[in-house]
């Protein structure tokens, strides 16, 4: 099969943030540092490579990006500033736009102003529709209960609605994930119950983030600290999402407090918050390589996350103190952050959540085959010495 | 003749002002209209054509720092306004050098004389000012010792100065040189002695120059000599004061891997072949002379005088060669290959020496051997010529050059060298796996390329791909590195790292460039004036450029680079003409002439 060149791919990878994949003039620096890269996945020297030839074809079926936590040891380490791990970064947002069919993703990663307006735009009609609602059929000054303003068995069912959409498109992103990668992108016969003996690779990883702390500079961080708040943010957000989904009704019954749901909503607003003020804070502060070049995304990914924590905190303690009137209202701006955020998930960073587990579970998979196929030629991929 | 002078600059760079010099070409006669055109984009055709039928021009000057790139649009609207297309003529700042202190004069009158359609360089010839026939060398490497050799062969007084005891500069460090493994030794000793020996050459070791005044063609120079403390013409190099010296410090020589004594000569062949003494470590100096002088109650000639002062010469020469070389980058703060903290991980320059068989160990190729300080009761490690030599040796290549952090360029001797490292590594010690870790090979020199082939068939392993990670597994080093060329990441266990540190310029070459009025690139090394045209010459008249200092060059381009200097300053000797140089001829000079030239 020919190998399809698109000389104009680096060009346009600068809009998903890889601005000097030019400069690198393959040292391999990077390769050696990365605490990732083993002899079947070789990276990022190699993605740098592929990028600077054009194979946008090759690139589109690597799962290297995914297996890349961004500790930015390589591009503190790279002679010619070329930014390899931005690179990587920028490679996973091109890989969401690309497992995406809608173009939805390709749009907001490039533009800004589209990104924006999708958001108000789903904001405001999920505002519109919740008042309405909630002025025909209830009391302004109900939180919950009999004639309430927003009644949680409603919550419940739009709940659910919006993350029925939510769980259509990610699906159905992920099986193109699967295709690209494990069809179109490995050359070895994959024999079926690879996939069966490697799905512990799925829940390990979505839950222990472990490649992450292997990624730690110790002597730059506090230790395992970076790991530990990303593990809370994306533990609180998982926990977030099932009481939502699952618990809305104790979670919005009240005004007194049911312990034995709320205690997981409070763990959860904890690790958000905590997760949320520490990767703002160092995007602000710049003092680490991986946090130097905030894309646009980056912003609007926090930026929301904090409306999301805050109003959200809010609405439970104005319920909880007495003002059921402001709470519904707090409640109303709460939810018209959440529909846009969950509604974008599958089109934006976010999505990282379902992609890079599946990514860890995949590249166990093709390792495996590879082995497979060369324990039958006898021969080994081996350390040369 | 009316004239249109047309500004075609981008941006104004440092010294250039553009609306200055659009005010003067206004002033200038015939001159019609004066446009400072905003480039890019390109100038309109149709815009320009119109511009010149209205003043009705019959000659456009562009004027710019790189005017030729507007001409092919200017010639066209020329063409389109009825005028003479081989009537757009170019004043080009870049090309006749408009740049440093007078730059704007500079480019005035390239304008004034494009403008009157004289050539510049026809009308900017420089003055002949009276030469002083003996010529300044800083510096006793191998460019300075060829230029001296050159100029005194011909007949001519040389003053070589050199900070060391001892000219020869790096390459008497060295074992062989590349491409053909000649005993480096061999070649420059001759040649040393010869200008220990010549009649025309006064050399001044220990010295340094300390202030220099004049034009062109005469200048004052002020150095001061170091006191050496012993008699350089009594001393007979016997030894024995050395052999009663207490101290002991690291030597320079030596690149720090052995030591030597305060009262020391810095090797066997050291010109002037005399002892000396290093006031910063000797005892007896350190202490006013309350302490120690064994030294010179030893010495059976009595050439030692430890009361000896610092002298002050005032010398007086026409020509100034720059010849001071290089150092090497402080690699230490490249952490990642562990340089001080892992005790096998050696510089070029250090392996140089231990290879070398003048070195402290022979010539054998050892690692190093651990040993009991006794006075700070610290195990220190030293090279031992009883070590044990290395299995397997790693040659990393580009450490801190071509590297954005530290030198953004190539040092270009550093392939080479490695790659004889790894040939000499072979030839000594048996059985051993060399690994050369390289990111592009830069063979480029004559025989080079066949050289490194040579060294590939050897058996070294060539591995295609930067190093950037040396660590400690039990004794021996893990170097770990990817090699791209076959596709897989490496690791190598290894009693020996070789770093092939990048160069940078020498210390004390700022100051000189401050004294002397020298341009610096951005990297530091001296400016010459045109790369290509006149890669010996600097901005200054009469002061030249060899070797090193420069730019990174091996010894064949150095060796070539100073017999040009030589080439050069014997021109200005005996030409009769005199020495001159455009920075000492003013504006309304060159007008003058121009005005003179249009008239015939």
């Amino acid at each position: 099969m020919a190998t399809r060149v698109n000389p104009e791919f680096i060009d346009d990878l600068v809009r998903f943030g890889a601005e000097d994949v030019q400069l690198c003039y393959q040292c391999g620096d990077c390769s050696t540092v990365c605490p990732h890269a083993d002899e079947i996945y070789k990276f990022p020297r190699k993605s740098m490579r592929l990028l600077q030839m054009g194979l946008e074809k090759k690139i589109e079926t690597t799962l290297e990006p995914w297996l890349c936590y961004y500790c930015g040891q390589c591009s503190e380490q790279c002679p010619r500033e070329a930014d390899p791990g931005e690179t990587m970064m920028s490679l996973r947002r091109w890989l969401i736009s690309r497992y995406d069919f809608t173009g939805l993703a390709r749009l907001f990663f490039r533009s800004r102003t589209a990104e924006i307006t999708a958001i108000l735009i789903i904001a405001f009609f999920t505002g519109s529709f919740l008042l309405y609602y909630g002025f025909s059929g209830g009391g302004i000054g109900i939180y919950d209960g009999e004639g309430a303003f927003l009644p949680s068995s409603f919550i419940h069912r739009f709940d659910l609605t919006v993350g029925g959409i939510l769980l259509i498109f990610l699906l159905l992103n992920a099986a193109r994930m699967w295709k690209f990668t494990m069809i179109d992108g490995t050359h070895v016969k994959v024999p079926w119950w690879l996939y069966i003996t490697e799905i512990w690779q799925f829940p390990w990883h979505f839950f222990t983030q472990k490649r992450y702390a292997e990624c730690e500079k110790k002597h730059e961080h506090p230790v395992y600290m970076p790991w530990l708040l990303h593990l809370g943010l994306m533990l609180g957000y998982v926990t977030m999402l099932v009481l939502v989904m699952v618990f809305i009704e104790a979670l919005q019954s009240g005004p007194e407090i049911v312990w034995q749901v709320h205690i997981f909503g409070y763990l959860a607003s904890a690790g958000l918050m905590a997760g949320t003020i520490y990767f703002i804070r160092n995007r602000l502060k710049k003092n680490y390589v991986q946090y130097k070049k905030s894309h646009g995304t980056d912003w609007v990914f926090v930026i929301l996350l904090t409306i999301i924590v805050v109003t959200g905190i809010a609405q439970h303690i104005l319920h909880r103190t007495g003002v059921p009137e402001w709470a519904n209202y707090v409640y109303v701006v709460h939810l018209m952050a959440v529909v846009p955020w969950l509604l974008r998930m599958p089109f934006s960073k976010w999505s990282h959540l379902i992609y890079r587990p599946l990514a860890m579970y995949f590249s166990s998979v093709r390792r495996e085959a590879i082995k497979r196929q060369e324990a039958v030629f006898n021969n080994y991929p081996v350390f040369v010495k | 003749m009316r004239t249109g002078v047309f500004f075609c600059q981008t941006e104004d760079r440092k010294g250039i002002n553009t609306d200055s010099i659009a005010k003067y070409a206004a002033n200038l006669p015939e001159v019609e209209t004066v446009q400072i055109i905003k480039v890019p984009p390109l100038p309109d055709v149709d815009y320009l054509a119109g511009q010149f039928r209205m003043n009705s021009l019959e000659r456009v000057v562009i004027a710019g720092d790189l005017p030729g790139y507007y001409k092919p649009v200017f010639t066209r609207a020329m063409a389109l306004a009825g005028g003479n297309p081989s009537e757009v003529r170019l004043a080009s700042f870049m090309e006749h050098g408009a740049r440093g202190e007078n730059a704007m004069d500079r480019a005035k009158a390239i304008v004034a004389c494009t403008v009157m359609g004289v050539p510049f360089p026809l009308a900017a010839i420089p003055g002949g000012n009276p030469v002083n026939h003996s010529t300044l060398i800083i510096g006793g490497g191998i460019a300075g010792i060829q230029a001296a050799l050159e100029i005194a062969n011909a007949g001519k007084q040389v003053y070589l100065v050199e900070q060391t005891g001892t000219i020869g500069g790096h390459m008497a460090m060295f074992d062989k040189t590349f491409p053909t493994l000649d005993c480096a030794a061999c070649i420059l000793t001759p040649k040393m002695v010869s200008v220990g020996q010549h009649e025309m050459i006064k050399l001044l070791t220990r010295s340094n120059v300390i202030a220099a005044t004049g034009k062109p063609g005469s200048y004052r120079v002020k150095i001061r000599q170091k006191a050496r403390f012993v008699d350089v013409k009594a001393c007979v190099a016997c030894n024995q004061c050395t052999e009663v010296c207490p101290v002991k410090v690291k030597s320079e020589f030596d690149a720090g891997i052995s030591v030597r004594k305060a009262i020391y000569i810095p090797f066997p062949q050291a010109v002037p072949n005399a002892y000396l003494i290093d006031e910063e470590s000797c005892t007896y100096i350190l202490s006013n002379g309350e302490k120690c002088g064994v030294c010179a109650k030893k010495c059976p000639k009595e050439c030692i005088d430890l009361k000896e002062t610092d002298k002050i010469l005032d010398i007086e020469v026409g020509t100034i060669i720059l010849a001071t070389g290089y150092d090497f980058l402080d690699v230490s703060k490249i952490e990642q290959y562990g340089y001080g903290k892992f005790p096998n991980v050696l510089t070029s320059i250090e392996f140089e020496r231990l290879t070398n068989a003048s070195g402290t160990t022979g010539g054998r190729i050892v690692a190093k051997s651990k040993r009991l300080n006794k006075k700070t009761g610290t195990e220190e490690w030293y090279f031992s010529p009883e070590g044990l030599p290395p299995r397997s040796v790693a040659l990393i290549h580009c450490v801190g050059s071509r590297n954005k952090k530290y030198n953004p360029y190539c040092s270009r001797v550093c392939c080479m060298y490695s790659l004889k490292f790894a040939h000499l590594i072979k030839e000594k010690v048996p059985n051993v796996n060399v690994y050369e870790f390289y990111i592009d090979m830069r063979a480029f020199g004559k025989g080079y390329e066949e050289f490194a082939e040579r060294i590939k068939q050897e058996g070294t392993f060539v591995v295609r791909g930067h190093s950037a990670s040396v660590s400690m597994k039990g004794d021996q080093m893990l170097v770990r590195g990817e090699d791209i060329l076959n596709d897989r990441l490496v690791e190598f266990e290894v009693d020996m790292v070789v770093l092939a540190v990048g160069l940078v310029p020498s210390k004390g070459t700022a100051e000189l460039a401050q004294m002397l009025g020298i341009q610096r690139d951005n990297d530091g090394w001296f400016s010459e004036l045109d790369y290509n045209g006149n890669p010996t010459d600097t901005d200054r008249g009469g002061i030249y450029v060899a070797g090193m200092c420069q730019a990174p060059k091996d010894i064949p381009d150095t060796v070539a680079q100073a017999s040009a200097v030589a080439a050069g300053v014997l021109k200005n000797l005996t030409s009769g003409k005199g020495i001159g140089h455009l920075s000492s001829i003013t504006l309304s000079e060159i007008e003058a002439k121009a005005k003179k030239i249009h008239v015939y």
